[in-house]
């Protein structure tokens, strides 16, 4: 995969596939370039971002799912006084993850457990298909600072593994995105606790990532327990609205369309 | 106070330790990993454990009495033991403060694994891992 370079400013946008992977088996070839020449920095894109330090990635965020910080307040582990307590005095040092377990705020164990869980589940949001350009800035770095870097080739191969789960789950992405709501088939008793909290709180609004937020909880894993749920026949998701008929001759009914269509047409002709 | 890196390295001193993982069962995500794996491969190995581990976590015909609310102090489910003729696997829970799915996956040799100690030394070191 080659990069078309144009002198900056403005640069050349790289535009990846839809499917998400490319000749190389990499799900964005800008990512692996930047792995390659040991870049540290951000990489910008639709679904968020990922930051890079000497190749490997050290931190991920998503509007898809909840952040490190929302995953350690919903028990209580790390409260928003605890953070902002960190970020003023190791924010600026790029050391905050340090100073939380220096500090005894956090276990290191827990913060890498909680750490990893999130920056892989944000990168699956970030790496998934986009529709516009992906973008590196140089030299940006995040002010958690490194907790646990993963090489760029792990995080791939890992997204690429769970693009694949979910579809061997349920094949059917409808609940990933979209309002969920419940079939009204009653769950029974063979429903798992994680998967009834889930259910809980599907009422027609919420999306998988609204879900994710109110529990806690890594987005993916939300993501997983919905296609069961989905395979189960117990939650959809909310159809999409049907746009409203155009008025106009073209959209008038007919007994057959394509007959109606040649009409058109040689009306349309011999009008010339 | 150790990290995942510390404790994988930990459970190879054990007895007939051939490999370890820190597995994240809902993904199928291997967090952490040292030593060997069956048939080579890590990341498959973590992902067959974590369906294995998902089941014994989810089915309430394994949960004890009093329910299978993995929010407790503890864990319902501790740990689970395969023996094969030539080794054991050992998956310990990892009781977390957040809302995770992880467990430990020692893997060890049956000619001089101790079964007993291993179970014993994996829950102390799932639960330094997460408290320091």
């Amino acid at each position: 995969m080659t990069t078309v370079r144009t002198p900056p400013p403005p640069r050349l946008p790289v535009r990846d596939r839809a499917a998400g992977t490319s000749a190389n088996g990499g799900v964005s070839p800008m990512l692996s370039r930047l792995a390659d020449e040991r870049a540290t920095g951000v990489l910008i894109r639709e679904h968020g971002t990922l930051y890079l330090a000497d190749g490997q990635v050290v931190h991920a965020e998503s509007p898809s799912t909840p952040g490190l910080d929302v995953l350690l307040a919903a028990r209580g582990v790390l409260d928003a006084e605890a953070w902002r307590e960190a970020v003023a005095a190791a924010g600026a040092r790029r050391r905050v993850g340090r100073f939380l377990v220096d500090h005894g705020r956090i276990a290191e164990g827990a913060l890498e457990l909680c750490h990893l869980g999130a920056l892989y589940d944000a990168a699956y949001f970030v790496l998934g298909p986009s529709g516009s350009p992906t973008r590196f800035r140089y030299g940006a770095a995040h002010w958690l600072g490194p907790v646990h870097p993963v090489p760029v080739a792990a995080l791939e191969r890992e997204t690429v593994r769970r693009r694949e789960l979910l579809h061997r789950i349920w094949p059917d992405p409808a609940t990933d995105t979209a309002p969920l709501l419940r079939s009204g088939l009653p769950a029974g008793p063979s429903v798992p606790l994680r998967q009834e909290a889930v259910l809980g709180r599907v009422d027609g609004v919420r999306t998988a990532a609204d879900v994710s937020v109110a529990l806690g909880r890594p987005a993916f894993h939300t993501l997983v327990d919905l296609r069961r749920l989905a395979a189960a026949g117990l939650v959809g998701a909310v159809p999409a609205p049907q746009p409203p008929p155009l008025p106009g001759v073209l959209t008038q009914p007919s007994a057959d369309p394509d007959v109606a269509l040649l009409r058109r047409l040689r009306d349309a002709l011999e009008a010339l | 106070m150790p990290g995942i890196d510390e404790c994988l390295l930990e459970a190879m001193t054990l007895p007939g330790a051939r490999g370890a993982a820190v597995v994240d069962w809902t993904s199928g995500l291997a967090l952490g990993t040292v030593g060997d794996a069956p048939g080579g491969d890590h990341e498959t190995t973590a992902a067959e454990a974590a369906e294995l581990a998902r089941l014994a976590a989810e089915h309430s015909a394994f949960a004890p009495s009093d329910g299978s609310d993995w929010s407790e102090q503890e864990t319902p489910v501790e740990d689970l033991i395969i023996s094969n003729r030539d080794s054991y696997h050992l998956l310990r829970f990892v009781r977390t403060t957040f809302d995770s799915s992880v467990f430990l996956h020692l893997w060890l040799a049956r000619s001089d694994g101790n079964l007993a100690l291993a179970r014993i030394r994996l829950g102390e070191m799932a639960g330094r891992l997460v408290l320091g």
